[in-house]
């Protein structure tokens, strides 16, 4: 497998950010109530691990040691300020939906994770494939966990009706526990359960 | 000169250039982005205000349109009730009948805020519209939804307010109580004179 390849793809599910290596947990069940929010996250958190990864690579050299944290912490923040404001003036309804997580991105570990473990010792590039695979990866989780939560807790897929009515008019009642915080828990637990058990580990 | 990237002189050079960096590529895309974010919170208060007064199906593309159609009138009223320039208290009208109140008060996390449309007659509630800035999604967040709202339509106006609270949400809902607590007590002369 190329080189690029594995960049990427190992991230989605040898190496994955949350179920293999059990990092930004706390975001996973903050956002995954419903599809649509979850799809916002992942993808903002793709772009900002892909791009912090970016420009810390490029800095990598002249970072200085002792404050290097300090200015890891400096461009990602910078980075998610950024993509808060764009999404409050280009899609205002999604920034409503994050407000109170935007600001955990920066908090996020699988950036500071990936920027220490990866963008200080490798080139650009790498580090930017490396990047978007690990927040792909991430995001795989997210659709994943919110997928079964919006489908069993509210009957919906983005806020479209999936259970037909007849379903309710017999009886059937959507699981208001799936909407909580516990069930998102508990689903990626089965989720890293079956990843894990389908893996090859050494 | 070789430099040494671990003396003090660079580690202080390097955090300043950083620094300074940062703050001027924020400062250009916070002034760049500014008119379009006014434009949205423009139209979600627009949006807030009709839904309020019962107009139905707006959406983000006609709220300007139908906030001009629907919106007969807008004022300040001083503390007497009394239409004035330079009351503090805004009342927009809306069809010539139903006065929408702007709401302000806290949560449990942060601030929450609303509007309340009152019938012409000054006794009956026509509808509410809540937000927040940092309710827990599922529980104090849930003032936000049409079930939660849709219960106020038809009460009568009167302090305390009456509604179900909702569930696992104790402080939230008890800031909403207060918040219209509040608003009817500063808006009661004119809500009297609107009594026939």
């Amino acid at each position: 497998m190329s080189n690029w390849k594995k960049l990427v793809i190992e991230p989605l599910r040898k190496t994955n950010p949350v179920t293999v290596l059990v990092l930004g947990i706390c975001s996973c069940l903050a956002v995954t109530a419903q599809l649509k929010p979850a799809l916002v996250m992942g993808a903002s958190v793709t772009v900002v691990t892909a791009l912090s990864n970016l420009i810390i690579s490029l800095l990598r050299k002249g970072i200085p040691n002792r404050i290097r944290i300090i200015v890891q912490l400096v461009v990602v923040a910078t980075l998610v300020i950024m993509i808060d404001q764009f999404l409050k003036a280009f899609a205002y309804d999604v920034s409503k939906q994050l407000s109170v997580y935007v600001g955990l991105i920066i908090t996020n570990c699988i950036i500071m994770g990936r920027l220490e473990a990866f963008a200080l010792q490798n080139g650009p590039w790498e580090s930017f494939l490396d990047g978007l695979g690990n927040g792909l990866g991430y995001s795989l989780i997210l659709v994943i966990v919110a997928f079964f939560r919006e489908l069993l807790g509210s009957g919906t897929l983005l806020g479209y009706q999936v259970i037909p009515q007849s379903f309710y008019e017999a009886g059937y009642q959507n699981n208001g526990l799936m909407i909580l915080p516990p069930m998102a828990l508990i689903v990626i637990g089965i989720v890293i359960w079956i990843n894990n058990s389908k893996t090859e580990t050494k | 000169m070789k430099k040494d990237i671990n003396s003090n002189r660079y580690i202080f050079l390097y955090a300043t250039i950083l620094i300074i960096v940062v703050a001027v590529l924020l400062t250009v895309t916070a002034l760049w982005l500014q008119p379009f974010q006014n434009r949205n919170e423009k139209n979600e208060k627009r949006i807030k205000i009709l839904t309020a007064a019962g107009i139905p199906d707006i959406n983000k593309h006609n709220a300007a349109l139908l906030f001009e159609q629907h919106c007969t009138d807008q004022f300040l009223l001083d503390e007497n009730g009394n239409p004035s320039d330079d009351g503090t208290l805004p009342l927009f009208v809306i069809d010539r009948q139903t006065s929408v109140i702007p709401m302000q008060g806290n949560g449990l996390w942060g601030p929450i805020w609303g509007y309340l449309a009152i019938a012409a007659d000054g006794k009956t509630i026509v509808g509410v519209t809540f937000d927040h800035k940092s309710e827990t999604p599922g529980l104090g967040g849930e003032i936000t939804t049409e079930k939660f709202q849709s219960q106020f339509a038809g009460k009568p106006v009167r302090i305390p307010v009456e509604f179900d609270a909702i569930t696992g949400a104790t402080k939230t809902s008890n800031g909403v109580r207060e918040m219209i607590d509040n608003t009817l007590r500063l808006y009661s002369p004119f809500l009297e004179k609107l009594k026939p």
